[in-house]
């Protein structure tokens, strides 16, 4: 291996892929704006889809009224956002009503049970509605508003007439009290959101470039070519490599940037809006967290960009590169599903699963968690992977049909053909033979 | 049996030679040696691409490898070149063996074919750049060889433009630049006017020859007869991974009492399939005597 050689490919590696339109699109501007982008049309779709369901009335039914309630029925009719049906008759037309769509909820006055009709004129109330419904969802929320505050006006009514002073009839009341700090809101918010992506976008800027300087090389018939050069096979693959590796790198500092950038000056305020709380989000991580989200990227990109040469390299063609190389892509997915349980940090056990661990640390380091000893495990396992792989495509490239690209197949393929040959004490074409 | 190695400014690694290897004094920029490559083939079994060939080659001196498709001349090449490695006999180039010193002989070679394609987003300098770099031709006269190149083909309009926008004439322009840039002393061309129209394929032939006239040893490999009559000081003829008969083109004539090169070929593969030795006078196989 020749550092002078590897300097030499690097560049030229970079050189290309940097005028490719495909390779900038997916591991530079894709993370730096796409997604960015992307996550402020959602927001700000989920908030327009909410401003539309507050301002959409809530049809309603009431059956079997009762006399002495006229002023809940008075309550009820005097909502803007409530309009109270009077065409249907009957609890079975109107939930038909419901699941077809035609209205919102039923409401239905029932006789008191058990100790409770010992107050006189008291009912229990049935809220029919239907739950796959966001609109008919709603429409329940108001209908219990209404109710709680009218339960709470009669409840005081009878009491005062029963002359139960105001001290005895006193609950407990359960109130509750976000202690949260707004920079902790927003590293909750941070944590969800950050890892998933980065861990997606090192993975999708390794995408690319690892399909294009090992299948693509092969279709466009630069292979051959670059074989032909004074370097060695081994500064050939390894500056392949370490260029994967740091678009990939590139791609997630940049993701990184933009998404800070974004939550901060987009998302940040539409989630303040919401909430009607002007400091419920700020988004600062520690000053700590920055290397670990950088080292932990870099782990990222070497493993993807290892891995997915291993596929790409029993590719032909481009074509057939990504079809081999998009289970590596599945694996960035990982850290959607533990990151759903918010309040999970790094354990050992997490911590030996690759691709989830680097989320989950990177997780931790936002939210001001740093165990260290967790996260050298997460290191070793991530680069103990890159080992493997590395191992494994420098036996790949010791075989000349792979090397000149008439393998016809797929990686585990060629596996299963090697351990039957090696069983049946068969050669292989060109098996061992990579010329230097 | 190695030749000796002649030492040039491109020679850095010492050239390895085996015990009871004889030292052949003649001036043989490449030599090959009962050369063989097999590999195995799920249906067929094991396949002899390249059944143990000899021949050699000189500086200024133009051989053709003349085969049909599939006789074994671009494995045989592909072996000369390193991407390859041979499953018996050996060959040096420039005194470098394939087998152990495969960085050596690749910086001695520059190799073409027809699946040697250019970097599409490279510009043609940038693209004689790199390779000139790669191959380690010196650092300080880089710049100077790649202009050289540019104007000696005279590709200078459009040298800064990337090889993606340029018609395939230009490319092939750049693309003989590209196999000569770090001034090799051995040159590979494998088929090399496969797919190109007439004027571009002379164009071809015509540098081909001048890189001969510049002392270049030049291995080339075709299946168009008339071709390498016009080209090759000495033609080999190959069919089924065997060399049937090696000589000039007058001992063709002479051994085969024919005249034209594809009767001689038609010859040479008909008497093989019978069984016949009908290389007593061309001598297959051969050594430097059957050099002209």
């Amino acid at each position: 291996m020749n550092w002078h050689d590897i300097w030499i490919l690097y560049r030229h590696e970079l050189r290309s892929a940097f005028r490719d339109r495909i390779i900038v699109v997916n591991s530079i501007l894709m993370p730096l704006f796409l997604y960015p982008v992307m996550l402020w049309v959602i927001f700000t779709g989920f908030t327009f889809v909410a401003g539309l369901a507050d301002r959409s009335d809530s049809r309603l039914v009431v059956l079997d009224e009762p006399a002495a309630h006229a002023a809940l029925m008075d309550t009820l009719r005097g909502r803007d956002n409530i309009e109270i049906q009077s065409s249907v008759i009957g609890a079975d037309s109107a939930v038909a009503l419901i699941r077809a769509g035609e209205l919102d909820a039923l409401v239905q006055f029932l006789p008191a049970q058990d100790d409770a009709r010992g107050l006189d004129d008291n009912f229990q109330v049935m809220i029919r509605y239907d739950r796959a419904v966001e609109r008919s969802r709603r429409s329940r929320d108001r209908v219990e508003g209404v109710l709680s505050g009218y339960r709470d006006r009669w409840m005081t009514r009878e009491a005062t007439a029963l002359g139960i002073p105001a001290t005895e009839r006193a609950q407990f009341r359960v109130v509750q009290d976000n202690v949260s700090s707004g920079r902790q809101m927003g590293a909750l918010l941070m944590g969800t959101m950050i890892p998933t992506f980065l861990v997606l976008m090192v993975a999708l800027g390794c995408l690319i470039p690892a399909i294009d300087s090992t299948a693509g090389e092969r279709e466009r018939s630069t292979w051959e070519t670059l074989m032909t050069v004074s370097a060695s096979r081994l500064s050939v693959v390894t500056a392949k490599y370490l260029y994967v590796a740091t678009l990939g790198i590139m791609a997630g500092i940049l993701n990184v940037t933009a998404m800070f950038v974004s939550l901060g000056a987009i998302i940040g305020p539409l989630l303040a809006d919401a909430s009607t709380r002007a400091d419920a989000f700020q988004f600062s991580v520690p000053f700590l967290a920055l290397p670990v989200m950088i080292v932990a990227s870099i782990a990222l990109a070497l493993f993807f960009a290892a891995a997915m040469m291993v596929l790409a390299a029993f590719a032909r063609s481009f074509k057939d590169g990504q079809a081999m190389v998009t289970p590596v892509v599945w694996l960035a997915l990982l850290p959607m599903v533990l990151g759903q349980q918010t309040d999970r940090t790094l354990t050992p056990t997490i911590a030996a699963i690759p691709v989830a661990n680097a989320a989950m640390m990177i997780r931790d380091a936002i939210n001001g968690v740093f165990l260290w000893h967790l996260m050298a495990e997460t290191l070793a396992v991530l680069l103990a992977m890159v080992a493997v792989c590395l191992i494994a495509a420098r036996a790949v490239l010791g075989f000349e049909d792979l090397l000149l690209g008439s393998f016809d197949g797929s990686f585990w393929r060629f596996a299963k053909e090697q351990v039957f040959r090696k069983k049946a004490g068969q050669g292989s074409n060109g098996a061992g033979s990579g010329s230097d | 049996m190695g030749p000796d190695r002649e030492a040039t400014d491109m020679d850095e690694t010492p050239t390895t030679r085996h015990p009871g290897e004889e030292q052949v004094m003649d001036n043989s920029r490449v030599r090959v040696q009962s050369l063989q490559k097999s590999f195995w083939d799920e249906s067929r079994g094991e396949v002899r691409a390249v059944d143990g060939i000899d021949f050699d080659c000189r500086p200024g001196e133009i051989f053709g490898l003349l085969g049909a498709n599939g006789a074994g001349k671009t494995t045989t090449l592909r072996m000369l070149s390193t991407i390859l490695k041979p499953t018996g006999g050996q060959a040096w180039l420039n005194g470098h063996s394939v087998l152990d010193e495969p960085e050596a002989v690749r910086r001695s070679l520059g190799f073409f074919s027809a699946s040697t394609a250019l970097y599409p987003r490279l510009t043609g300098r940038e693209t004689l750049d790199f390779f000139a770099r790669i191959n380690r031709y010196p650092a300080e006269r880089v710049a100077e060889r790649v202009e050289d190149l540019i104007e000696r083909f005279g590709i200078k309009e459009y040298a800064g433009a990337r090889v993606e926008k340029l018609s395939s004439g230009m490319k092939q322009k750049i693309s003989i630049a590209r196999t000569i840039v770090h001034d090799p002393p051995v040159l590979i061309f494998d088929e090399p006017t496969v797919g190109l129209d007439i004027m571009a394929a002379l164009e071809m032939q015509r540098v081909i020859r001048e890189l001969r006239e510049e002392g270049k040893a030049i291995i080339f490999s075709t299946h168009i007869m008339s071709e390498a009559e016009k080209l090759c000081d000495r033609i080999a003829i190959i069919h089924q991974g065997r060399i049937l008969a090696l000589g000039t083109l007058e001992e063709h004539r002479q051994a085969t009492g024919q005249h034209y090169l594809e009767d001689i070929f038609v010859h040479e593969v008909m008497a093989a399939e019978r069984g016949e030795d009908a290389t007593a006078g061309a001598g297959a196989s051969s050594e430097s005597d059957t050099s002209p």
